[in-house]
Formats: structure tokens, C-alpha cells, sequence
């Protein structure tokens, strides 16, 4: 697998709701293997840090206890237990990894690794490096702190995986734009006819281009949170609490 | 009813009253008819003019105080007519003075305030 | 992958919530707010040159549960033009397929914040008449609110009261709703609208200012339900900031509409009105039954400057009669 984490390629939108947890409980190694492929790369950094920030532990065991995780996840069916209707499921991850790190104990728990599931070498060294722009959650705070870091997560892959398609479809200014307004500091002090002089293009492609990424945006990060729910009722919850109510 | 007609049944209306009140007054009970008489005329008086301002202007205080004065003034006047050495400026004017500050309050609060011209 | 700072994530949230005008004949300005179904952003009509304020859903949904509830509540707004109620220009679906409605941008202060340039009872109760008058339009026309509250009262620069969002609002006389959404589906939305203590966006109502039969979820709902929630306002509205102590009649009708028991309270909205109307008139209020020494007190308060002035008389004459000169 390759040193940062990506999608492994992208799964068609069945026309019946896949799951993930399905798939994660599924005999076939080949499903469980795509179910990590979802799952890992939107968690693994929120987990890492979480245990980094959350429960104070130091890079090396933090790391041995985010790859711990995923592996039990998978071998030890930790989703059997999961139930869409009671808790999130990255509620129901957060306290997955809790119960680890409680009964953590390297020479005893360590599972042997291989077997039929490879795991992904992941980017740490990326994700210390975020960790200098974290605060340690407040006491009481753990659900917040991970939650932000998993939109965190999966808007950075919806980006990724936005600018590709931007790339492949030659619309690359298109997501330019996005950057430029969305995710640069300052980037709203532009008006639009400044960008449009900058990019020689017209003050009304700005907005258009503009509304296209944004559009493409909103698709992409509901088509991988989709994947990421259980059920429609919790990809529903999750798009609530991912997208809404708040105001700057 | 407009406000000078209403002024003008009430200052009657009170006009007789205040004048039977002299009644109470012994000294003076013999003239009764006749102090009614000009008690009646002078709120007459006061009603309409007092009615008329509160057509003009709208204003409870002013209203209230054009009618004390316009009363103190006419019942100035019927005092200074009164025949002999005793006046009764005090028995006259004070009373005299209120009953036109209840017209003028009376015709501020009711009757139908002037149409607008065209 | 870029590192994306907290600012940024918000940025991009706002981005990803933000309705897609294109095509449409709409510019969009600024956010306005949000509720439990979705945002309100202040939009430009381009066609009309004016600023308009369009509500969206901002959650994603496949049965079309929450579209019919958006478009249905459009629908019940438009039927209703009272200068009370805000009125709706226009609906839609935008490019991105979900549905829309534009109404009247209403430049203003809610009324929770609108009180501390209200400090006199009359005018409060004034704009209580107004929010009641807007209510018994609604109820007459088949239409109840349910989520009546000082946050969903609007006041408009040139002291206009506005009745806004109506959300949840329900035709009368039928079981749980007239949209599409069956009962599991409602029960569904109210979970998703209270998650994470957000309960000012639950969607059957407001904690604090639903009837009791409402948070019980009975089915059929009736006037009364928004009789209590007006109770509920007229209460916050004697109490919030107000230094006065509240008069006993005031107070008996709060009680009244705020019963617990739907039968003892007003039953309609204009009875309620017509109490507080004659509060503000110094009239007996039909929830505070007088004895003979309250009607005489209340008489003598409306007519203070005729007893008065009756009474200035009578000590003008008392004095000429008992204290004459000489």
C-alpha cells in the first residue's frame, strides 16, 4: 500500500446502499479489505490524534495503538456490536479506541500482524505535524475534538479526490478558485473582479467556476460520507451535524 | 356631537349645577334663581369657547388650561358685576375655575374633532 | 493532503451548505441564519432588483420527506397574506436538487432582542395584539404555527410585527400532518432536529413554549396549542427586563392561556386578544373575575382625571361654603 493514504480507487455508487459496516463484518476478505479502504483513510489521522491529544500518549505508542486499532477492528469484528440506531459510528469508533488505549498493554496485546489483511504504511510523520496547530481537548470535550477532526479528514479527501477530477476534466482553475476563497486565509478580501484580472478570465466566470467547485464539493464529501454510514438515518444525522448549524 | 356643541351642553349642564350649589351658601340663598341664571350663561360661554379650542387644537393640557382660564375669567367678570360691598370673588372664581377645566378636559377627550378641509 | 485550519473547515462547511443559484435568477449575498432543516441566506432577485431571503434544505434525504415539508411550508405561508405574516415570493428546486423558497427579507430585530428598546407594558402588549392578530388570520385560514416564540417574531424598522418561520406549521383538523411525511418519518426528523442538544431546531417544537399535548406528540392538535405558546410569549414578554410588577388581571390571563388542560384555556386566539385588549383599556378581563371593590378600583383608575377633577370641585366648594372669607 502506498505511504500516504489515499482511496484505493473509487467504488461505484451501488444501486443498493452499500455498507460499510456490512462489508466490515463480511466473510470475504476482499469486502473487509474495501471496507478499510473507506474507513482508514478517514480515521486513521482522527484516531492518531486523538490518542496523541486526548490520552497523552507519545508518538510511538500512539502509532503502535492506530494500527492496533485498525487491525482489531477488522480481526476481532469490533463492528459486530455496532448498531446504527443507538450511536454513530464514529461515536462507536471513539470508544472503540477508548476501551483500547484502557487496556493497552504492548507485550501482551499486541496482535501478530499479516494474515489476510495488509495494512497501510500511514503518513505520520504528516500527522505529528498537524498536531503542533491542535490544543488538547477540553475535559469533556473528546467527542467535539474528534468529530472536528473527522470533518477535518474526510473534507481533506473530498478535496484530494476533487481536484483530481477538476484535473482530469481540465477545470483544474475551477478548484483553484475553491482554494483561493475557501481554504486560503484572506482569501475573501478578493472580489471577484480582481481574481478574474489575475486569472484572465471574466468576473462572471469567477462566480461560475466557483459554484461549480463548491457544487462538486458538496457531492463528493456526501458520496463519502454516505459510504461511511451505516444507514440512510445516520448518513442524514451525520450530514446535520457535518454541514449545519453554525454561523460566523 | 362636535366638541362646541358638547362644550356647549355641558357648560350648561354644569352652569346650573354650580349655581344651585350657592344654595349651601345662606347669605346669598334669597338670589338663587339669579346666580343660576348667570352661572348658566357664563358656562354656556365657557363650553362653546372651550369647545371651539379643542377643535383647533389637540392637547389635553391646553385644553384643560384654556378651559380653567377662560372659567377663572367669566366667573371674574359675573363676580365683579355683583351688586353691594361682598363680591364673593373667591366663591365664584374658584369654583367657576374648575368647572372650566372639566369642560375643556371633557371637550378634549369626546366629541367629534374638526372634519379636514380639503 | 493539505492541512486545512479550523477557519478554513468552516469556510468550507458554509461553501458546501451554501445554496447553488446558478442558472436561477438569484445572487447570493450572506448567510442569515440557520434552523434545524436548513439555512436562510440573504439572496439578490436579480429580475425585481431587490434582496430577498431564500430558505434551503441543507440535509441531504432520498424519501422526500424534508422537501415536502419545505415546499409544504411555502405552500401554507403563500395561501396566508396578512400584513403579519411574511410573505413568500417564490419556490423552487436548484441546480443541485433541492428545494427552495424565497420571501420577504425582513430587515429587523427578533423580538428577544427588540425588548430592551421596549421597556413599557402597553407597548409590549401591543405588540403581543399584533402577534395574536397575525395567529387568528393563520387559524382562520386552517393553519397552525407551533413553533410560536420571541426568536420566530420579528420587528421591522418601521415597528411592523412579522410572524416568522413556519416550519412546522400544520393544517388543522388532521392527524399529525397534511404533507406526506408519515408519523415514524416525523418522529424520525424530530431526533435528527434534537441531536447534540440542538433543541432549538427540534422540528415539532420548542421546548418551553409547546403545549403539553404536543410533548406528548398527541396527534390532533388544535388552536389551543398555539394559545399556549402565545401564553408562553405573553409571559416573556411581562417578565423579560421589565421592572413593573405584573398587574394580577395580566397575570390571570397568562394562567388562563398557559393551562395545562387544553379546556381550560382560551380556546381561540381572539379571546386572548380581546382580554389583553381590555387590560390595555382598563376593562374587566373575563380570566380575573372582579368583586364589587375591583370593579369600582378599576373604574376609578380608567377615570382618574374626571374624579379628579370632581373632586377638586366639591373641596372648592367645601372651601367657599365652610371657610369664607370673613
Amino acid at each position: 500500500m502506498s505511504e500516504d493514504t489515499h482511496l484505493g480507487g473509487r467504488h461505484p455508487f451501488p444501486s443498493t446502499r452499500w455498507s460499510v459496516i456490512e462489508a466490515a463484518r463480511s466473510e470475504r476478505a476482499e469486502e473487509r479489505q474495501r471496507a478499510l479502504d473507506v474507513l482508514i483513510p478517514a480515521y486513521w489521522k482522527p484516531v492518531y490524534k486523538y490518542i496523541r491529544l486526548h490520552w497523552h500518549k507519545e508518538q510511538e505508542e500512539a502509532k503502535d495503538l492506530t494500527q492496533d486499532f485498525f487491525v482489531r477492528l477488522i480481526e476481532k469484528q469490533l463492528l459486530d456490536r455496532f448498531d446504527s440506531s443507538r450511536a454513530r459510528l464514529r461515536t462507536y469508533l471513539r470508544v472503540c479506541v477508548d476501551g483500547l488505549v484502557m487496556n493497552s498493554d504492548k507485550a501482551a496485546q499486541r496482535l501478530k500482524r499479516g494474515g489476510d489483511i495488509a495494512l497501510l504504511s500511514l503518513d505520520f510523520a504528516s500527522a505529528e505535524g498537524e498536531l503542533q496547530e491542535l490544543q488538547i481537548p477540553a475535559p469533556g470535550g473528546a467527542e467535539e475534538f474528534f468529530a472536528q477532526e473527522f470533518a477535518r479528514s474526510l473534507f481533506g479527501l473530498a478535496l484530494e479526490r476533487l481536484r483530481r477530477e477538476c484535473e482530469d476534466k481540465g477545470k483544474g482553475l475551477h478548484f483553484q478558485l475553491l482554494e483561493l476563497y475557501d481554504i486560503d486565509e484572506g482569501g475573501k478580501n478578493f472580489t471577484y473582479e480582481e481574481v478574474a484580472r489575475r486569472f484572465a478570465i471574466k468576473a462572471t466566470d469567477v462566480t461560475n467556476y466557483l459554484a461549480f467547485a463548491r457544487r462538486e464539493f458538496r457531492r463528493i464529501v456526501l458520496e463519502e460520507l454516505r459510504d461511511m454510514t451505516a444507514s440512510e438515518d445516520e448518513f442524514r444525522r451525520e450530514a446535520q451535524a457535518l454541514l449545519g448549524v453554525r454561523l460566523g | 356631537m362636535n366638541k362646541a356643541l358638547l362644550g356647549l351642553l355641558l357648560g350648561g349642564i354644569l352652569g346650573v349645577f354650580d349655581g344651585l350649589t350657592s344654595w349651601f351658601t345662606p347669605a346669598v340663598r334669597d338670589q338663587l334663581a339669579m346666580i343660576v341664571f348667570g352661572s348658566t350663561i357664563k358656562g354656556l360661554i365657557t363650553g362653546v369657547l372651550t369647545g371651539y379650542f379643542a377643535r383647533k387644537v389637540n392637547s389635553l393640557a391646553l385644553g384643560i388650561l384654556f378651559g380653567l382660564t377662560v372659567g377663572l375669567l367669566f366667573a371674574y367678570a359675573v363676580a365683579a358685576m355683583q351688586p353691594g360691598p361682598d363680591h364673593y370673588y373667591f366663591a365664584i372664581m374658584l369654583p367657576g375655575s374648575i368647572v372650566g377645566a372639566i369642560i375643556g378636559y371633557a371637550t378634549q377627550r369626546f366629541g367629534q374633532p374638526q372634519a379636514a378641509t380639503r | 493532503m493539505r492541512w486545512l485550519t479550523d477557519s478554513a473547515l468552516e469556510r468550507l462547511r458554509e461553501a458546501a451548505d451554501a445554496p447553488d443559484l446558478e442558472g436561477t435568477r438569484y445572487r447570493l449575498i450572506n448567510k442569515l441564519g440557520q434552523g434545524g432543516m436548513g439555512g436562510v441566506y440573504r439572496v439578490e432577485d436579480r429580475t425585481l432588483e431587490r434582496e430577498v431571503a431564500l430558505k434551503v434544505i441543507s440535509i441531504p434525504e432520498c424519501s422526500g420527506g424534508w422537501s415536502a415539508r419545505l415546499l409544504q411550508e411555502a405552500r401554507v405561508i403563500a395561501k396566508l397574506e396578512h400584513p403579519g405574516i411574511v410573505p413568500v415570493h417564490d419556490a423552487g428546486t436548484l441546480p443541485d436538487g433541492r428545494p427552495y423558497y424565497t420571501m420577504k427579507l425582513v430587515q429587523g430585530k427578533r423580538l428577544d432582542e427588540h425588548l430592551k428598546d421596549v421597556p413599557g407594558l402597553s407597548d409590549r402588549l401591543r405588540i403581543f395584539l399584533r402577534i395574536c392578530d397575525a395567529v387568528a388570520f393563520a387559524h382562520a385560514h386552517g393553519v397552525l404555527h407551533r413553533d410560536l416564540k420571541p426568536a420566530n417574531v420579528m420587528i421591522g424598522p418601521f415597528g411592523e410585527v412579522l410572524v416568522m418561520d413556519w416550519g412546522l406549521s400544520k393544517l388543522l383538523g388532521t392527524v399529525a400532518s397534511a404533507r406526506n411525511l408519515t408519523e415514524p418519518e416525523e418522529n424520525k426528523i424530530r431526533e435528527a432536529g434534537s441531536d447534540e442538544g440542538t433543541a432549538h431546531g427540534s422540528v415539532l417544537g420548542t421546548p418551553g413554549y409547546m403545549s403539553p399535548e404536543q410533548t406528548r406528540g398527541d396527534a390532533l392538535l388544535d388552536e389551543r396549542a398555539d394559545v399556549y405558546s402565545l401564553g408562553v410569549v405573553l409571559e416573556f414578554l411581562m417578565a423579560q427586563g421589565s421592572p413593573q410588577p405584573v398587574p394580577r388581571a395580566l397575570a390571570a390571563i397568562r394562567r388562563q392561556a398557559m393551562a395545562d388542560d387544553a379546556a381550560r384555556r382560551y380556546q381561540k386566539v381572539p379571546d386572548i386578544a380581546v382580554d389583553v385588549a381590555h387590560f390595555l383599556d382598563g376593562l374587566p378581563v373575563s380570566a380575573y373575575p372582579e368583586g364589587p371593590f375591583g370593579h369600582a378600583w378599576r373604574w376609578m383608575s380608567r377615570n382618574r382625571a374626571w374624579i379628579l377633577l370632581l373632586l377638586a370641585y366639591m373641596i372648592a366648594r367645601a372651601l367657599v361654603i365652610f371657610f369664607r372669607p370673613g
